[in-house]
């Protein structure tokens, strides 16, 4: 940044990146900024998807779900698998986050609820750790070591212009449908008698409990739906990134470091922290290069140092 | 010079006044109970006098110091030495090793990286002492997990003992006891302070137990004080029979 | 005691192998004990303390570029290089101990992970003087000083990590039974309790995690000019993951217990990858099934056994239920 480069002292310094600042001057200097605003928005889409299951999984059961970034790998390999075999996107954005739902109940129900009378916050990260490495290791024999994808679907082909600056379509689906899970999200949680289970769960288990229900079946559930939602993100992602193995374990990361921003078990914080990181992750890579992914570090460190809490969370 | 000395010490939560206007003083080797029903403000008390909560008026001094206001670890430096409602321990570890490491954090020598066998010694030789004065002695091999209730709460005051403190408080010390495990508790603290050389704050619900150890009661109604005085004279006292006592006992 | 004398023969074992063993064999048995120093590295953090790091790969890391860069850039002598690269990753640990400990559980946790990330990220950022992707290659093995040599051979270094291993064992448990490794149990048991009593638990907490990021540097530096070559994979945070579960699966909290897991580990990966392409499976399952059903792990089920037998003799006491680290 700071002359290391040889080009003065600005941050935008380098050759590469004196270049690009030109080109956007002579193209559409707010087309431009809009079109990377909406980037922003997409990614922040994405990440929505994985961050609010981990922060629901984590607000109701203080698990730490480490294999979360795997799940949401899963969801993109099934989801290419689904269209593979029926040829319909549709169907993949609908089996493949049920499948893995399901699935992500079964090893609450067998594995994981073992742990919960231990206590131990630990045993939580390590189990889910070692989730993480038998799904990545079975996903790699499953589907093989060779990134696949299935492309993106026809109908959402092609470019819309923001102020004559081309912008994917597909990625203005992200952001239509990223809006609408999480406004679906928040209703279900704030307005539904189920979410205000989820939500009674979270506070105080034994009263809710002592009141008749049961609240193993609320966890269970919750676990399944955070899978889901980091499967249904995968399953969206693969048409832009590919489905390839390394993908878990960049985004379990992004997604910590957002649910710790917003605060664990803040679903508001999911949110305002998905924003906060993609919009850092796309002009951050613009503006400072390779810098930019310890700028999200970075980031987590400043908010956790001010506020260990995160922005909107609980303390644990 | 009262050891411990309250001057008009008040505590406010918004609307609610916890503590109002509380002035109190403890002499050194006294043995002082302070009741009072539920809300009266006798944790909120214990936590003004420790340093958990600032007052929002009145001043707290301690043998002539000034310590109103100032931290807990701090206040804890001054040698005063609490016990909470709910049991604090190392469970995993022994009894004698939780009560070393107790006298431990008042020892220079807690630095230590390696070595440290005249530290280990000579804590050790403090915990012992502090578990025979609670009659915790034949007990002092037992993983704390493994002590009765009673006993556990026992262990916690031996704790406090052991860092030799010029103030003992303990909160509630016989909360959630059976009656067996209640009368035992009180004879053991009853032999431990027989000597006089510490100051103990008690805040208890059972009566007894404060009429077995108590040399004067302080009696605490909606967050000001009511009664103050020797035990006996306490307990003939109308006002507080009729606010507090109900006359059951 | 009787742990005393078995460790003791074991050590002498470990002396006389190489003069039976072939040299790939000890080569895989030295970056064993270079793993299991790492290990037991963080057993410091996670077994005595109770501080989950995902990141320990950063003090692997430090510890190796460190010295790889001193050794191909400096040509100093082999132990000097060592004990820089030490002090170096001691230093860097300092600022990262102070932040991480701002938190505690899975934020601290996340932290760890965090920086070591970030360093993963400095490495591509500074290539020039780290190498970037490529990493440093060529790392040597200057001799001295006074001209001593012998650790340039296969040989000569398996007994340079093994001295090397053996005196951070035995420095870490009289670390571990010092006033101050008392302190870190009572940390690991209630810390709200420890800090009620007056002490200044994040001071101790800051100070384990620098200890264990400086042996985790010492099996670094010995790495680097082991395999000749430092890269950024080093920092990566399946590193970091791979040794936490040899802690847990050797034993958290005990030391010996990581030692013997990290080496028989790494010795069972190089053997098992070469057969079968599921070892990654195995191990992970492994892992599973130890979380669930063996949280002491391996050595902590061995120390378990032996503490029974002496309470079975007269005089003994009781054991605390479910007393695993």
């Amino acid at each position: 940044m700071r002359g290391s480069e040889g080009e003065g002292w600005s941050p935008r310094g380098t050759a590469h990146g004196l270049a690009q600042r030109e080109d956007a001057r002579k193209m559409n200097f707010l087309g431009f900024i809009l079109t990377q605003c909406l980037n922003a928005l997409s990614q922040a889409s994405l990440l929505f998807f994985i961050a609010s299951g981990l922060t629901l999984i984590f607000g109701i059961m203080r698990v730490i779900n480490f294999a979360h970034g795997v799940i949401y790998m899963l969801g993109a390999y099934v989801g290419y698998s689904v269209v593979a075999l029926t040829g319909s996107f549709t169907a993949s954005l609908v089996v493949a986050p049920i499948l893995v739902g399901a699935a992500g109940m079964v090893f609450e129900r067998t594995l994981l609820s073992r742990l919960y009378v231990r206590g131990d916050a630990g045993a939580y990260l390590m189990l889910t750790f070692g989730l993480a490495v038998v799904l990545s290791e079975g996903i790699r024999q499953i589907w093989g070591a060779y990134p696949l994808s299935a492309g993106i679907p026809d109908a959402l082909r092609g470019i819309i212009l923001v102020v004559n600056q081309p912008f994917p379509r597909y990625r203005v689906f992200l952001i239509l449908l990223g809006l609408a899970a999480a406004v679906a999200l928040w209703k279900f949680l704030e307005r539904t008698r189920a979410g205000l289970l989820i939500r009674a769960v979270s506070q105080n288990p034994e009263m809710v409990e002592a009141l008749g229900t049961n609240v193993d079946l609320v966890r269970t559930g919750v676990f399944g739906l955070g899978c889901a939602m980091a499967a249904l993100g995968g399953v969206l992602a693969a048409p832009l990134l590919t489905a390839f193995l390394a993908m878990g374990t960049n985004v379990v990361i992004d997604a910590f470091v957002i649910v710790i921003i917003g605060g664990m078990g803040s679903f508001l914080g999911s949110l305002i922290g998905s924003l906060l990181v993609a919009f850092v992750q796309v002009f951050g890579t613009y503006y400072f290069e390779s810098l930019a992914l310890a700028l999200m570090y970075l980031l987590m460190l400043a908010v956790l140092v001010i506020r260990p809490g995160g922005l909107l969370g609980k303390e644990e | 010079m009262p050891l411990l000395e309250l001057k008009g010490l008040s505590r406010r939560f918004g609307a609610l006044v916890a503590v109002d206007a509380v002035d109190m003083g403890i002499e050194a080797g006294e043995i002082r109970a302070v009741i009072g029903p539920n809300g009266a403000g006798k944790s909120t008390l214990f936590n003004l006098i420790t340093g958990l909560f600032r007052p929002s008026a009145g001043a707290v001094y301690f043998a002539g110091a000034d310590i109103t206001g100032l931290p807990a670890h701090q206040i804890a430096g001054y040698g005063i030495a609490r016990t909470f409602q709910l049991t604090h321990l190392f469970p995993q570890l022994t009894a004698r090793e939780n009560v070393r490491i107790a006298a431990q954090a008042r020892d220079k020598g807690r630095w230590q990286l390696l070595g440290g066998g005249g530290v280990l010694a000579r804590t050790a030789a403090l915990a012992d002492e502090a578990l025979e004065r609670m009659r915790l002695s034949p007990l002092a091999d037992r993983p704390a997990a493994l002590l009765s209730h009673g006993d556990q709460r026992l262990l916690e005051v031996a704790m406090a003992i052991a860092q030799k403190p010029r103030l003992l408080m303990l909160d509630e010390p016989t909360q959630g006891l059976s009656i067996e495990e209640t009368d035992h508790a009180v004879d053991n603290l009853k032999a431990a302070l027989a000597g006089g050389e510490l100051t103990m704050i008690l805040v208890e619900h059972d009566m007894e137990v404060v009429f077995k150890l108590a040399d004067n009661i302080t009696v605490l109604h909606r967050g000001h004080v009511i009664a103050d005085g020797p035990a006996a004279a306490v307990r003939a006292d109308p006002v507080v029979q009729r606010a507090y006592l109900g006359g059951a006992e | 005691m009787r742990l005393g004398l078995v460790l003791g023969l074991v050590v002498l074992a470990g002396a006389l192998l190489p003069l039976g063993l072939p040299r790939y064999l000890l080569t895989v048995l030295t970056e064993g004990l270079i793993f299991g120093l790492f290990a037991m590295s963080l057993d410091l953090m996670v077994g005595y303390t109770r501080l989950y790091s995902f990141g320990h790969a950063a003090a692997y890391g430090l510890g190796a570029y460190s010295a790889a860069l001193i050794l191909t850039h400096l040509h100093w002598p082999l132990p000097i290089a060592l004990v820089l690269a030490v002090l170096t990753t001691l230093l860097v640990a300092i600022p990262i101990a102070w932040v991480c400990t701002k938190s505690t559980g899975v934020s601290f946790a996340m932290l760890t992970l965090a920086f070591a990330q970030l360093g993963y990220a400095m490495l591509f950022r500074f290539k020039e003087v780290t190498g970037g992707s490529d990493g440093i290659d060529g790392v040597p093995r200057p001799a001295g000083p006074f001209g001593i040599d012998w650790f340039q051979g296969e040989t000569g270094y398996f007994y340079l990590v093994l001295f090397c291993l053996v005196g951070s064992y035995l420095l870490s448990r009289a670390i571990v039974r010092s006033p101050f490794g008392a302190v870190l149990a009572g940390i690991r048991e209630n810390e709200a309790k420890a800090r009620s009593l007056g002490y200044n638990t994040r001071a101790y907490k800051m100070t384990t995690v620098v200890l264990a990021y400086g042996f985790g540097g010492l099996a670094g530096a010995l790495y680097a000019p082991f395999a000749g070559f430092a890269s950024p994979e080093l920092f990566f945070w399946l590193v970091s993951g791979r040794v936490l579960i040899m802690v847990i699966v050797g034993g958290a909290g005990t030391l010996i217990g990581p030692i013997f897991g990290g080496a028989f580990f790494l010795f069972l990966e190089h053997q098992l990858s070469e057969i079968t392409d599921l070892w990654p499976l195995i191990f992970g399952s492994l892992f599973i099934g130890f979380v669930l059903l063996a949280p002491q792990g391996i050595f902590g089920i061995v120390a378990g056994r032996l503490r029974r037998k002496e309470r079975a003799a007269p005089g003994g006491g009781e054991e605390a239920p479910d007393a695993a680290a």
